[in-house]
């Protein structure tokens, strides 16, 4: 209950949403450059697949000749030719919804 | 974030390969401990390359030895990785320091001076008279008050209606303003009589003010009286006024010119010889032998200095010397053929002169045949008004 009144000042705010709760944000630039937020960690990476566990799910990024360009905390910035994104949704998150 | 991987670029970093199979877990692990690898690149293989900073690869390390992967560095970037591998060249580093101190102390000096006038024209011997003011290459540009030299040169000469000097680098740019001659301005209250300043027959002469001197079909020289600024009256006398008229006059423009029927005329070959020699301010070094290989040349020298960016000029220069080959070719004339060449040539020259050329009459050339050549004179009847004033001294 308590949570769900935060959520509501912070509506009221609008304060974006991946700042207050653990909602990946996915910024794609072009077909080359994918930027995710709140993200968990790797999961497996090769030259031409991704794989990025989230709190929501995870990401598979299809392609060749990826780059992990900036690696921090909270964010990851993936460069090369992307061919398709999956997800994989988890199914617990399904019940929340 | 990107503040400190630009931190790492100055205080060093290294790009680290790793081997292994956990390579995932790696870079987690990094996430979570906070340090941060960036261009992180995944070989064909099982290789990883990424950067990380100089402090952190201890805690890589670390890592990869509890994943057994293998841990190689690729290469060493940054500022204190070069400060160390230019710690072995000595001379090099000191030699490096020697020119920058050289191009500071240098640059204290005036090593060029440039002289602008406005509208491209020519001011004789100014360069003299600067260098006499005391702005001349080699001297330090603190010691060098421009209001003095700019008094200096404006006592000295009359022809300079504004001089500006800036310093500018090593340079030193003169900016000179031309002053007009002007002609001497008499008052209208003044009394004064106009006299002729061209030699002619006067065709037309009207007073206005003041007695007539002259008829037309009079030939007036340098300086003849035209209009006298004085009337006279029966009964009122003498009375001196500010003469006033216009006078037309026939004036002849005459040129001459010899042309000899045998001359020798120097022409290029169009073969060049260039030498060059470095000049430091006063001290010249010779690169080639001095002689030229031509028997009758030209010399063209040309000097360039040596500047970094646009105004910082160093006293070395280098100076050009380029011979051009000469060819003597002997020419004979005819009389005749003589005889139009120095006409049109003359020609020419007179029309460069006149300005109006709707105002000339008349045309008329005579030769005299001499010995060796033949003399030519050309004579234009130009139409012009003439007088200038001049003021009655009692």
């Amino acid at each position: 209950m308590k949570k769900n009144h935060f959520r509501k000042i912070d509506k009221l705010l609008e304060i974006p949403k991946e700042v207050y709760s653990n909602e990946v944000k996915i910024t794609i630039v072009g077909f080359e450059e994918i930027i995710i937020e709140n993200y968990q960690g790797i999961l497996e990476y090769e030259e031409y697949f991704v794989r990025i566990k989230t709190h929501t799910g995870i990401i598979n990024i299809n392609g060749y000749g990826f780059n992990l360009e900036n690696l921090s905390n909270d964010d990851i910035k993936v460069t090369g030719k992307i061919e398709g994104i999956e997800f994989e949704r988890l199914m617990e998150d399904e019940n929340v919804n | 974030m990107l503040i400190r991987i630009l931190l790492c670029y100055i205080f060093g970093y290294i790009r680290v390969s790793v081997e292994g199979y956990y390579i995932e877990k790696l870079i987690n692990i990094c996430a979570n401990k906070k340090i941060i690898i960036w261009h992180v690149k995944r070989d064909k293989n099982v290789k990883l390359y990424f950067n990380v900073a100089t402090e952190d690869f201890k805690e890589i390390v670390k890592i990869a030895k509890k994943l057994k992967c293998h841990v190689k560095i690729e290469k060493k970037k940054g500022l204190p990785f070069l400060l160390h591998r230019y710690q072995k060249r000595k001379i090099f580093a000191i030699v490096a320091v020697l020119i920058l101190i050289s191009i500071i102390t240098l640059s204290h000096f005036i090593w060029n001076i440039e002289i602008k006038e406005e509208d491209a024209q020519e001011l004789e011997g100014i360069f003299q008279d600067v260098a006499d003011a005391g702005l001349t290459t080699g001297k330090l540009k603190s010691k060098i008050d421009t209001k003095e030299i700019i008094n200096k040169v404006r006592l000295k000469r009359q022809d300079i209606a504004w001089m500006g000097i800036e310093l500018k680098g090593t340079n030193a740019i003169v900016r000179i303003v031309k002053a007009d001659s002007k002609p001497e301005i008499i008052d209208d209250a003044d009394y004064c009589s106009i006299i002729s300043n061209k030699e002619g027959i006067i065709t037309k002469i009207n007073a206005q003010n003041g007695t007539a001197n002259v008829k037309v079909g009079d030939t007036v020289t340098y300086g003849t009286t035209l209009i006298n600024g004085w009337l006279e009256g029966k009964y009122t006398g003498l009375r001196y006024v500010h003469a006033r008229g216009e006078i037309e006059a026939k004036v002849w423009h005459t040129k001459n010119i010899f042309i000899p029927y045998q001359s020798t005329e120097t022409r290029e070959t169009g073969k060049l010889q260039n030498l060059y020699s470095i000049k430091f301010h006063n001290f010249e070094i010779n690169l080639q032998k001095r002689l030229s290989k031509f028997k009758i040349y030209d010399t063209i020298e040309t000097e360039k200095k040596f500047k970094l960016f646009s105004d910082l000029y160093l006293p070395i220069s280098v100076k050009k010397t380029t011979y051009k080959e000469l060819e003597k070719e002997e020419k004979t004339y005819q009389p005749e053929e003589a005889e139009s060449i120095g006409i049109q040539q003359l020609e020419k020259e007179l029309e460069e002169e006149i300005e109006d050329k709707s105002k000339i009459v008349n045309k008329h050339s005579n030769t005299y045949e001499k010995e060796n050549g033949i003399e030519i004179y050309v004579t234009y009847e130009v139409l012009e008004t003439i007088g200038t004033n001049e003021k009655i001294v009692f």
